[in-house]
């Protein structure tokens, strides 16, 4: 299992969520994601797509002021 | 009480950035995402109004008058309007919240559509607007005049529409949602860190449309929530200086500036954000046609799509669907992942 990083700090929505779906294609089961983004949007939509998707939410933390970390295991 | 447009902006204002109630996302998820969670929750904001504003008019506290249906300038306008929010990143409301939040490219999106708004209402653009604007369906300006039925008949069908639509998001597989873990209690929490349900922010929203249209009225503007003519007003006073124009609007939207800069700084969500050279001129080139569209529609997001729906006014309802359709054209020519090289850096588990 690996952890893979999105960088998307600067990327207003829906982006974060349309390059997480790109990111999350070309992984292999079980491997994690971990996605940083700063679009306040994102923490009702990156949370929703996992759920939707049926995709665990091992972390999401809040980095600092309007920024934020989540990661999602490809499940 | 001009003053009272600043305290139901703000509320709204606040409301919409911690609800992260946004239409421009509502729309894009039908064609992008392929669901209807959000437009349903919207669909609730526009049904509580709706009999809020039907039981005013039956007190006599506002009278709901009706007028022609200008057909062209509204499908104009709507498509245009709706290719423009997917460009600018949000609707009307949702770049004056983006904007308090410390989103640069938001500020250049708002200062267009103000600045395009102007231009296609007061300035060069003012007798193109008035002449598709009057190209109209005579007597024809709402949908209970067309079918010839009572008001309260849409009424009840928008609500028990509205209800059977939103009870299938809530109750169809209960989704657990991640949450992050809470560092403040209590009222703090609830206000500023809670994960706010979509379906009350948009009762609240609703509610809050309704609060609007008395305290507008006793001003004189007589109609409900809007954001186009405020802000085309706002620009057209700064380089004239006519007074006339600040009127109960223009505190409005001032005060859903405010009140979404309280909501940022509150929760720690307020940072400068400047975008890349693309995203501006997107931006730039999105709150234009917003400007423009929305001047041609008679309304944006909120005056058509929230406010005009709710009075059954042809106007809102076709404008609703064309801006649908305006985002969907513009979703898919430009919501695509980055380039190849932008993929994510590797690193083993555990370093």
């Amino acid at each position: 299992m690996a952890q893979h990083i999105l960088e998307t700090d600067g990327l207003v929505c829906p982006f974060p969520v349309v390059e997480a779906k790109a990111a999350m294609a070309e992984m292999p089961a079980g491997d994690e994601l971990v996605i940083h983004f700063d679009c306040t949007q994102g923490t009702e939509a990156i949370p929703r797509w996992a759920a939707e998707n049926g995709y665990p939410v091992t972390d999401f933390t809040k980095r600092g002021a309007a920024e934020w970390s989540i990661t999602v295991q490809k499940a | 009480m001009l003053i009272s447009g600043l305290i139901i902006g703000a509320a709204l204002g606040f409301v919409l950035q911690r609800g992260r109630f946004c239409v421009t996302g509502a729309f894009r998820d039908i064609w992008i995402a392929k669901n209807t969670w959000w437009l349903s929750a919207f669909f609730v904001a526009i049904a509580v109004q709706s009999v809020g504003v039907w039981v005013l008019d039956a007190l006599g506290v506002i009278t709901l008058s009706a007028s022609d249906f200008p057909w062209l300038a509204t499908i104009l306008g709507g498509f245009i309007f709706g290719f423009g929010i997917v460009l600018a990143g949000g609707c009307a409301t949702g770049t004056y919240y983006r904007a308090a939040e410390g989103l640069v490219g938001s500020w250049f999106a708002l200062l267009f559509y103000a600045l395009f708004a102007s231009i296609s209402k007061y300035g060069p653009l003012g007798s193109t607007t008035e002449a598709l604007r009057g190209i109209t369906v005579e007597g024809q300006g709402t949908l209970h005049e067309t079918f010839n039925v009572s008001p309260w008949l849409l009424v009840a069908l928008l609500v028990v529409g509205t209800t059977l639509w939103a009870r299938h998001h809530i109750t169809k597989p209960r989704l657990k949602f991640a949450t992050l873990p809470p560092e403040k209690t209590g009222l703090a929490h609830v206000l500023f860190e809670k994960a706010w349900n979509p379906f009350v922010t948009a009762a609240v929203v609703g509610l809050i449309a309704i609060a609007a249209w008395p305290a507008s009225w006793a001003t004189g503007r007589e109609s409900g929530l809007g954001i186009t003519t405020p802000s085309a007003n706002i620009a057209t006073y700064l380089t004239t200086g006519d007074v006339e124009l600040v009127d109960w609007g223009v505190f409005l939207v001032l005060g859903i500036f405010v009140g979404s800069l309280i909501a940022a700084l509150g929760s720690g969500e307020f940072k400068l954000r400047v975008p890349d050279a693309q995203t501006i001129v997107r931006s730039i080139a999105g709150g234009a046609l917003m400007g423009v569209g929305a001047a041609w529609a008679g309304g944006c997001t909120i005056g058509n799509a929230l406010v005009g729906t709710s009075t059954f006014s042809w106007q809102g309802w076709v404008s609703l669907v064309v801006m649908i359709l305006g985002t969907g054209v513009a979703a898919k020519l430009f919501i695509a992942p980055r380039k190849k090289t932008a993929a994510p850096a590797q690193v083993p588990a555990g370093v």
